[in-house]
């Protein structure tokens, strides 16, 4: 019987690697299957949430200058109210590094870097950006990628947390935190499934031009990276964990031009906004420049 | 003293960046260029495959482009590729070499500096650090100062239905 049972759970695991079949945890296997099935309620999201992002910057701090980072929240959140998940804690920070990229994770978090947002020309184009991770949160990308390499039922484990403990200083604090650091580590520095890149982009472009933004911001975007030297260190993680920017091209405009967006087409760029807060940003990089390098 | 003069040497850059940001691109398909943003537009020149273009300024779908025989008009955005090492779109300014500049000092000489990288092998040996997510808390924005910066645009929200996946 009992193997019988093992066997079944093996069929029913079919997909998730196990070390070795000799020696499963009948008992434990049964409770990560009841486990798999159950999707993370929105607390255990967040719980996990904020772990992966205090892995990810620990990698990136987030840039001293309220100005600019006010400006980002409001952009963000404006267009994250137009998402299915408007009620999320929604968080949004550019982060101290020169290289290009952007991130989300679980629970509202999204973070962009300073080298990527040097590289946008206006508002419209940061709501394609945005509007693009904001989409990652919304379809739970990461949140079903973590729980997958994590091969365990994070969820679960958050819950046992709960949300009384937000001092990560429990026991039960460090064993998520491991487990979700471990996962993002892994996640962050492989990247999502292509398709999830790809309906990221299709659903960003839709939150942007549902919050008034002209919907070719992010396509402008993507000109912008496929322009931009594949080779250079400032776009390896990019390059590295998402589709070649013309394949990605390829692929919004074809959906693009099905779905008729070109009607939204005069809806505003807003350009002045942005250009201000770049210019504070520009101006306050000598004063803000690091001591010294961390380029390894 | 060092101060004013750093300011002055950067809103002369500024000026100067900012009039000197032309982006130049070619052609991806063969088309027309036509006398605005619309696809029932009058033709104003027939453009081959790989003709080298310089862009003016973007209109949503469409960049208003000048052909090296002066001629201007108007071509779908996807029907061009940017010529690589340029900023992408258009009549904006280059805030990366600005911003560059401005670390470096007046002195210009030390590009590099302080540069900070972010890749995969920064990732995958990450350390948590909760303190900086705990910090965030103090940007976030509440709906109603979202609805309010969206409002002075004015951008106007919409019903826009999401995109199905269509194969290219």
């Amino acid at each position: 019987m009992k193997r019988f049972a093992a066997v079944a759970a093996g069929l029913l695991l079919a997909g998730m690697p196990l070390a070795s079949s000799a020696d499963i945890d009948i008992g434990g296997l049964f409770n990560s299957i009841k486990q798999a099935f159950k999707p993370a309620t929105q607390d255990e999201e967040i719980a996990i949430g904020r772990d992966a992002a205090a892995t990810l910057l620990g990698a990136s701090k987030p840039i001293d200058q309220a100005a600019v980072q006010d400006y980002v929240n409001k952009v963000g959140l404006w267009i994250a109210l137009q998402s299915d998940r408007p009620d999320l804690p929604w968080h949004f920070a550019v982060v101290d590094s020169d290289d290009i990229d952007a991130f989300a994770a679980p629970g509202g978090f999204v973070f962009v870097t300073r080298g990527l947002l040097l590289h946008l020309h206006s508002e419209a184009e940061l709501a394609g950006v945005l509007g693009h991770e904001i989409s990652h949160v919304v379809l739970k990308h990461h949140l079903n990628a973590l729980q997958k390499a994590a091969r365990m039922d994070l969820a679960g484990q958050a819950a046992k947390v709960g949300l009384a403990s937000k001092g990560y200083d429990s026991d039960l604090d460090q064993e998520l935190m491991d487990k979700v650091s471990n996962a993002t580590r892994n996640l962050y520095s492989k990247g999502l499934d292509k398709d999830d890149e790809l309906a990221a982009d299709r659903m960003g472009v839709v939150l942007a031009t549902r919050a008034g933004y002209d919907p070719y911001g992010l396509l402008a975007v993507l000109q912008t990276l496929e322009a931009a030297d594949p080779k250079s260190s400032k776009m390896q993680l990019l390059m590295a964990t998402h589709p070649a920017p013309a394949d990605r091209i390829a692929a919004l405009s074809a959906a693009m031009g099905a779905g008729n967006i070109d009607r939204f087409g005069k809806q505003p760029d807003v350009q002045d906004r942005f250009e201000d807060v770049m210019k504070e940003l520009v101006a306050t990089a000598k004063s803000k420049a690091p001591e010294a390098s961390t380029k390894k | 003293m060092t101060r004013w003069f750093s300011l002055a040497a950067l809103l002369l850059v500024l000026g100067a960046l900012h009039a000197a940001a032309v982006s130049t691109a070619q052609t991806v398909v063969s088309g027309n260029i036509t006398s605005g943003p619309a696809s029932d537009a009058s033709v104003v020149a027939a453009v081959p495959n790989a003709t080298a273009v310089s862009i003016i300024e973007r209109q949503g779908g469409w960049y208003h482009v000048r052909l090296a025989s002066g001629q201007d008009g108007w071509l779908p955005m996807t029907s061009i590729r940017f010529n690589s090492g340029t900023t992408g779109t258009t009549q904006s300014t280059d805030w990366s070499s600005l911003f560059q500049s401005g670390r470096s000092g007046a002195s210009g000489s030390t590009a590099t500096t302080g540069v900070r990288g972010l890749n995969t092998g920064d990732i995958a040996n990450a350390k948590p650090d909760i303190k900086a997510v705990e910090s965030l808390d103090k940007w976030q924005a509440k709906s109603k100062e979202a609805k309010e910066f969206a409002a002075a645009v004015p951008l106007k929200s919409n019903d826009k239905g999401y995109l199905p996946e269509v194969k290219p």
